[in-house]
């Protein structure tokens, strides 16, 4: 999934312009200061409204914009957000106000922002994948009726190794774009291969990602269990050992290229 | 001839896209050279007591290793994009 974040003054009607040239599903997601969240679901935590012909309507009170980003991900080919200045995601911005995001365009005013311009380059732009978008990749296989096993890894940030160490509070990555993505599509069709093994998805983000959440993920797809647990384990030790990816590492005290410790 | 690099390296070049002039450069190692002198602080960082490149600082050609193809005199032409990384930290 592809997402994009939109900040600033007059920046909310350019949602629906924007998902009518995107080709694909698209879900949007808008601040509303109007609700009142906590009431609209009544005693239970979350109420769904579905139409017999498919249409719904949902509202709760516990989803993070996280978890609600990670839950529209395997769903959805994109992602328009308006409204949020604090989401990690690539962003365009109109004023000066700061955000956490990658800023891929900045502008005095919305009238500058053109939705053709903005359409083509949010394909070019950092995905949002999940675990469960590559389960459902691999499990769309031509070749899933003789699949008899998914195995996974998931890579995260681990705030401490020992009980007493300094608080990892962030690890950043940076990725040599095309290098990284070939020596991956490499690994994938070279674990698939072997006998057994079905399909391969592996993925890894870049940027900053703060303690506790996932860095990479290696999902395969296989006849049996075996070769499955195989398949992950050298995929993740092979991205780790081959693919482009630098870490910089943050704790309570310092700064420093995890490189430079190993 | 236009580098790209990481981490580290990126950070003493101060850039992480660098166009460097080197016309006269035949070799990846020519090439080298015109980075470092256009780029002083990263020799440290890259060369080893000797002035050979360190072992694990990675040189690629067109997104090819040149530990894998004739090294530093692998032949290079004006537009390769060739890049300079320490070891890999990724996952």
């Amino acid at each position: 999934m592809q997402a994009l974040s939109v900040v600033g003054p007059g920046t909310g009607p350019l949602l629906d312009p924007l998902a009518a040239r995107l080709d694909g599903r698209v879900a949007t997601v808008r601040r509303d200061e109007s609700a009142a969240p906590d009431t609209a679901a009544g005693p239970a935590d979350a109420a769904f409204d579905l139409s017999p012909d498919g249409g719904w309507r949902a509202s709760g009170t516990d989803d993070s914009f996280d978890a609600l980003l990670d839950r529209l991900a395997p769903e959805y080919d994109y992602a328009l957000v308006a409204g949020f200045s604090r989401l990690r995601l690539p962003t365009v911005v109109v004023g000066d106000r700061e955000v956490a995001g990658d800023v891929l365009e900045r502008v005095d005013d919305a009238a500058e922002l053109d939705a053709d311009a903005l359409a083509a380059r949010l394909d070019d732009a950092e995905p949002h994948v999940t675990l469960e978008t590559l389960v459902d990749r691999v499990t769309a296989s031509p070749e899933a009726d003789r699949a008899g096993a998914i195995a996974t890894f998931t890579g995260r940030v681990r705030a401490k190794d020992s009980p007493d160490d300094d608080r990892t509070t962030h690890l950043a990555f940076e990725k040599y774009e095309g290098v990284a993505a070939d020596r991956m599509a490499r690994i994938e069709r070279e674990l698939t291969d072997r006998e057994g093994v079905l399909e391969v998805e592996m993925a890894h983000r870049v940027g900053i990602v703060p303690d506790g959440e996932d860095i990479v993920f290696v999902v395969v797809l296989a006849g049996h269990r075996r070769e499955a647990f195989r398949a992950v384990e050298d995929g993740i030790d092979r991205l780790k050992a081959e693919v482009p990816i630098f870490k910089k590492e943050t704790t309570t005290d310092e700064e420093f290229w995890v490189h430079d410790r190993a | 001839m236009r580098w790209k690099l990481f981490a580290d390296l990126a950070e003493a070049a101060g850039g992480r896209e660098l166009a460097v002039d080197a016309d006269g450069a035949d070799t990846v190692g020519e090439a080298l050279d015109a980075l470092l002198d256009a780029h002083p602080a990263l020799a440290a960082r890259v060369l080893d007591e000797e002035g050979e490149l360190r072992p694990h600082v990675n040189l690629l050609r067109n997104g090819e290793d040149v530990h894998e193809t004739e090294g530093l005199a692998t032949p290079v032409d004006a537009d390769d994009e060739l890049a300079l990384f320490p070891p890999v930290s990724g996952g």
